[in-house]
């Protein structure tokens, strides 16, 4: 009787293993199939050919160049602002925090109807800027912009629970020990947070680099100006499929490089991106 | 430990009810049930009870309700499922204001037949097509993608016909912010152009139309100005039509039916001439994987027919000379 209880015992968990084995395969499986598809799809030759393809190539410029002076801006305008979120209370506080998480959940084509029906030449605000001849929409200003809008969420979130979650006390020793409030927020505050900022600056880098419907709805897609590596894919399905590929995986190797640089950086600060 | 025991119990017990429901869902075969060790001789009577339930509920639905679309085929059905009466058009997406209306007048010229529009730039729509998507008719704006998908094996080629001709024109914003008066005008510093890319057929047609221009009247220098103009190349014809409307860009490359079909006092035009512009040939065909290709080609005498032609002319569009 003894026996067959433990026998019964081991084949349940034989079978417990066996579903979560299953299980875990299925899922990887899934997400990570159609990526690797992509590489199937092409030959090397075919790659480097048509990443010499002016189109390719401008697209992948101006993908960097507008990455990262859109997280350029997010870090250095979203970590003091972060900060002082953080550490005051102020009528409306909840409200700007429902506002900050606003992009996240909203579909990026109606942030680029939003950003165009605000900024455009005959919008609410970009009527009065069109006098000064001040024009938005349709460059790579606007590019940014809408990078900046869909992609900052994701950095002040975590900037700003991460400053919640620091213990005042570090600081309040530096304060007492005569160093000024610059410095205890560049010597203590920063260090203390600076693997966790990082992943967040990362996540934010990712997110605007992939940005499409909000860019072509506000920038436009001219090849150069405001045609970013998305929308070349975009365009490239519709006539040239090689360029459209060649992107998909530079895209693919860039995405892929920066996850692996979340992790590293979260697990040398030991926070969890 | 005992917490650990319980967990396990769970485990073990959600994996036997998913098991089981599975073993249902497959049922018609009335043999095993592995997750359920003390498989004594009444299981297979009880298995016998337990499947003419599901086979008794099923048989209720279809005989009780008009909605299960795959066996019955006298009843009308929901408008939601591809079945008898009920076409899927990919349709260029020049024809988006017209195609309400195309809808409308064939249902009412066969009570009981539905069209739903797929609206896209014929390229798009193309790629759709090649990459599985169904559809019982394909309306194109280019005759060179038609050729295309008739090539690859897609259409019945018989059924393939013209539709219908379209001019472009150049549009305007209401106010005409970038006072422009003249096709020459386009070449200004400072002034916004819009138009389609060159995958799209209508910006293949403008990039012809102003090498034409620009090769008997206007001259290379007016050419390469206009194209530093372009702000935006959008990857479908009624994007640039929205943009100049809102009075984003100061000048745009449409179809003269997106002109004839838009709201009055939203947009002015300036016409290209005759022997420069290229007119666009629109065709209509069934597909060889529709499976509905009675009614598709329904469809189709319609719209050569002097009704749907009617439709496609109140709409600015040209009838095939």
């Amino acid at each position: 009787m003894n026996v067959t209880r433990a026998g019964l015992k081991k084949y349940r968990q034989a079978a417990t293993y066996s579903l979560a084995a299953a299980l875990i395969l299925a899922v990887t499986l899934y997400l990570a199939l159609p990526v690797v598809s992509l590489f199937f799809r092409t030959t090397p030759d075919l790659f480097f050919t048509s990443l010499a393809d002016p189109g390719v190539s401008s697209a992948l410029w101006l993908s960097l160049f507008t990455t990262t002076v859109s997280l350029a801006t997010v870090v250095v305008v979203g970590t003091p602002f972060a900060y002082f979120h953080s550490r005051t209370t102020y009528p409306g506080k909840m409200l700007v925090d429902t506002l900050i998480d606003l992009p996240l959940v909203m579909p990026p084509a109606v942030a680029g109807v939003a950003l165009l029906v605000l900024y455009g030449r005959t919008g609410l605000i970009g009527r009065y800027l069109n006098v000064f001849g001040i024009s938005l929409a349709f460059t790579t200003t606007a590019v940014i912009m809408a990078q900046i809008f869909v992609a900052s969420p994701f950095y002040l979130r975590q900037a700003k629970s991460l400053f919640e979650q620091l213990d005042p006390a570090y600081e309040q020793t530096a304060r007492t020990l005569g160093a000024s409030p610059l410095r205890t927020f560049l010597r203590v505050t920063i260090p203390l947070t600076g693997s966790g900022l990082i992943a967040g600056a990362v996540m934010t880098f990712g997110r605007a680099l992939g940005e499409f419907g909000a860019t072509i709805m506000f920038a436009g897609n001219l090849p150069g100006v405001t045609q970013t590596m998305p929308l070349a894919v975009y365009e490239g399905m519709e006539g040239n499929f090689n360029a459209g590929l060649t992107i998909s995986i530079l895209l693919v190797i860039i995405s892929f490089g920066i996850m692996i640089a979340v992790r590293l950086v979260a697990r040398e600060g030991g926070f969890r991106a | 430990m005992k917490q650990e025991l319980k967990n396990d119990r769970i485990i073990t017990g959600c994996i036997a009810v998913g098991l089981i429901i599975m073993a249902v869902l497959l049922a018609g075969c009335t043999s095993s049930t592995p997750a359920q060790p003390p498989a004594q001789t009444p299981a297979p009577v009880a298995e016998v009870t337990t499947i003419p339930v599901p086979q008794e509920t099923t048989v209720a639905l279809l005989s009780a309700a008009a909605t299960v679309p795959l066996t019955t085929t006298s009843t009308p059905a929901p408008v939601f499922t591809a079945s008898p009466g009920n076409l899927i058009v990919f349709t260029a997406a020049s024809l988006t204001g017209a195609s309400p209306a195309i809808g409308s007048s064939f249902t009412a010229a066969y009570p009981g037949h539905k069209v739903a529009f797929n609206l896209d730039g014929t390229q798009a729509l193309k790629t759709q097509v090649e990459s599985g998507a169904y559809a019982d008719i394909f309306i194109s704006a280019s005759n060179s993608y038609t050729n295309t998908l008739k090539n690859e094996g897609y259409f019945i080629n018989s059924t393939v016909h013209p539709l219908t001709t379209n001019y472009l024109i150049v549009i305007l914003p209401a106010g005409n912010p970038g006072n422009i008066q003249s096709l020459a005008d386009l070449a200004k510093p400072g002034v916004k152009i819009d138009m389609e890319a060159k995958e799209v057929p209508a910006g293949t047609v403008t990039i012809q139309t102003i090498g034409n221009l620009a090769n008997t009247t206007y001259g290379n220098e007016w050419q390469t100005a206009l194209f530093k103009n372009v702000v935006s190349y959008e990857t479908s014809e009624p994007a640039v039509a929205t943009k100049v409307s809102l009075g984003e860009v100061d000048a745009g490359f449409v179809y003269e039916s997106t002109f004839t079909a838009a709201p009055k006092n939203t947009l002015m035009a300036i016409a290209i001439p005759k022997p420069q512009n290229v007119l666009q040939a629109y065709t209509i065909g069934v597909l060889k994987e529709s499976t509905n290709q009675a009614v598709a080609t329904e469809f189709e005498q319609f719209m050569l027919s002097p009704a749907g032609q009617q439709v496609l002319t109140n709409y600015g569009f040209r009838p095939v000379s």
